[in-house]
């Protein structure tokens, strides 16, 4: 599903590497979490997959595509396969739910046969069936990312990124997604999702990948948010205000 | 592709950003004018040469006794000038040039002025000593007419030879000027319309970045994203470019046939025809002109 082998992104005018040499393998129906401190190289290594930026090093290969030669022109079709959720939810404030959903259809060209039945069904499975016609300022947090997700979800993805889709909602909130999420993944959508979430992370118990300054410094199956290891950052930041001065 | 999803999104874009629409539709309109009035004069110009250099004549002017002593020394030119210059025009040198002539005395000039300025009161003053008698030349190929002007100029006894197309040269190269001087002007004016586009797009881009962002992130075809924005300038150059055509029609039927014409019965304008044909070049160069600044603006501004 996903193969990330020697992943190098480097950011103009940065420093560091966002990603320095990262190489991971996600399978079919996984449920993945991304940890790590902000700043530590999730987001670039979910827009990586996405494809919003181009990895300076090393190969990603999502659904069969190698991300880093793919020709832009392949990159809409390729972008159908897959759902993305953000922290900001990122609603078209001017369209109701139901358009909100429509939309992501609309514009890959689907018929408003499939539309009108398939938003209906996907509304229903993240339980807005009844507020398709509210507008998104009438909603709250939780059920703004709910509309998100069904719009991630409407078209059948193979593989759905998450960055931080918890990140605005409280904790009650954050679990019924979350339980939304699983749901998602049972029925077989591969899941990537970058977290803050202690919580979740360790009640999940899946598989963990946590990244440290751009650099993988742990993969466990099955495992929680808390880490056997020193915290690092902590560590080298003394050394690194040295070398400043 | 859906067209209706194409059609509503060019709508809601084309109602937010009315002002902008407004401004590409009028220059597009004013600058093709221009164009449209260019090419109008243009064909004004090949019209009226292919009307008057067939009828344009040399004409070789004898001396009178009133003539600049400079040019005519001897006074009334003589019969004796008459024949030579009536025997140079059939000689063989020249006859492959002259396709026919003919000989205009006192009495004939004098005629043809009192009627030319009938009612006029030089008409009064004037005798038939004062007018040239005048050999009228035809010549065959109006472009070799300098071998008659230049046979006939400082033989004793001619005033002047003068070759009729320097006087439609002149009006020629002032209506060329005119034509230059309007396509110059649309030049510019179609150099702000391109831009107007592009920033028209620019604006409108940023004004939809969220649902741009969106398309992009579900994976909408660039052409899909792209399509409504260039449709929207070209909608707007096309409004243009059809006002356009209307004015230039409308300059032909109204001012050219409805007024010159009446006031100019002699010379032959430019009709409906030549108007009608130039249509299609406005349309065609508004439209092309506003995909090509689209394209260019949604390169720069729409990066897929």
């Amino acid at each position: 599903m996903i193969s990330i082998s020697n992943v190098t992104k480097h950011h103009k005018g940065a420093t560091r590497p966002a990603v320095d040499g990262v190489s991971f393998e996600i399978e079919r129906g996984d449920f993945v979490f991304l940890v790590g401190a902000s700043g530590s190289g999730k987001s670039t290594l979910l827009r990586l997959m996405l494809r919003e930026e181009i990895a300076s090093k090393g190969d990603i290969f999502v659904l069969g595509q190698n991300l880093v030669t793919v020709p832009s022109r392949k990159v809409p079709v390729l972008r159908r396969k897959m759902g993305v959720v953000f922290q900001d939810f990122r609603l078209l404030p001017n369209k109701t739910v139901f358009q909100n959903v429509a939309f992501s259809l609309e514009v890959i060209g689907k018929s408003s046969a499939f539309i009108s039945e398939a938003v209906p069904e996907v509304l229903a499975l993240v339980g807005l069936g009844e507020k398709a016609e509210r507008y998104p300022n009438e909603l709250s947090g939780g059920e703004q990312q709910r509309v998100a997700l069904a719009r991630a979800i409407v078209n059948k993805p193979d593989l759905l990124l998450a960055d931080e889709p918890t990140g605005n909602l409280d904790p009650a909130t954050s679990a019924d997604i979350v339980a939304l999420l699983e749901k998602i993944n049972q029925a077989g959508t591969t899941i990537v999702m970058a977290t803050h979430d202690v919580g979740i992370v360790d009640r999940l118990k899946r598989r963990v990948i946590e990244l440290r300054q751009g650099v993988i410094v742990r993969d466990d199956k099955k495992s929680g948010y808390e880490t056997a290891l020193p915290n690092t950052d902590q560590i080298e930041m003394p050394a690194a205000s040295e070398e400043q001065k | 592709m859906k067209l209706g999803f194409v059609f509503r999104e060019i709508g809601q874009s084309l109602s937010r950003n009315v002002s902008m629409i407004v401004s590409i539709v009028l220059v597009t309109f004013l600058s093709l004018t221009f164009v449209g009035t260019a090419g109008l004069l243009q064909a004004q110009i090949g019209q009226m040469k292919t009307y008057w250099y067939d009828r344009a004549q040399v004409a070789v002017y004898l001396c009178t006794d009133t003539s600049p002593s400079d040019a005519c020394p001897q006074g009334e030119a003589s019969a004796d000038v008459k024949a030579t210059v009536d025997a140079a025009l059939k000689a063989a040198t020249l006859q492959p040039f002259v396709e026919k002539f003919y000989f205009e005395d006192h009495q004939a000039a004098y005629d043809k002025f009192q009627e030319q300025f009938k009612g006029n009161a030089v008409a009064k003053y004037v005798t038939p000593q004062q007018l040239n008698e005048t050999f009228w030349v035809k010549v065959k190929d109006p472009e070799k007419s300098a071998v008659i002007v230049e046979s006939f100029t400082g033989v004793a006894g001619v005033e002047e030879v003068r070759d009729q197309r320097s006087y439609l040269d002149q009006i020629f190269s002032i209506l060329n000027a005119a034509s230059i001087a309007a396509v110059g002007i649309a030049a510019i004016m179609l150099a702000s319309a391109v831009l107007l586009i592009s920033t028209t797009i620019r604006l409108s881009a940023f004004s939809r970045r969220r649902e741009i962002g969106i398309m992009r992130l579900v994976g909408a075809s660039n052409f899909y994203i792209q399509l409504p924005f260039i449709l929207e300038g070209v909608v707007a150059a096309t409004i243009g470019s059809l006002l356009a055509s209307g004015a230039v029609v409308a300059i032909v039927q109204f001012f050219v046939q409805g007024y010159l014409a009446t006031r100019l019965p002699l010379t032959s304008f430019v009709g409906l025809d030549d108007a009608l044909l130039l249509t299609p070049l406005l349309l065609v160069a508004g439209i092309g002109l506003a995909a090509l600044a689209s394209g260019v603006a949604i390169r720069r501004y729409l990066k897929i």
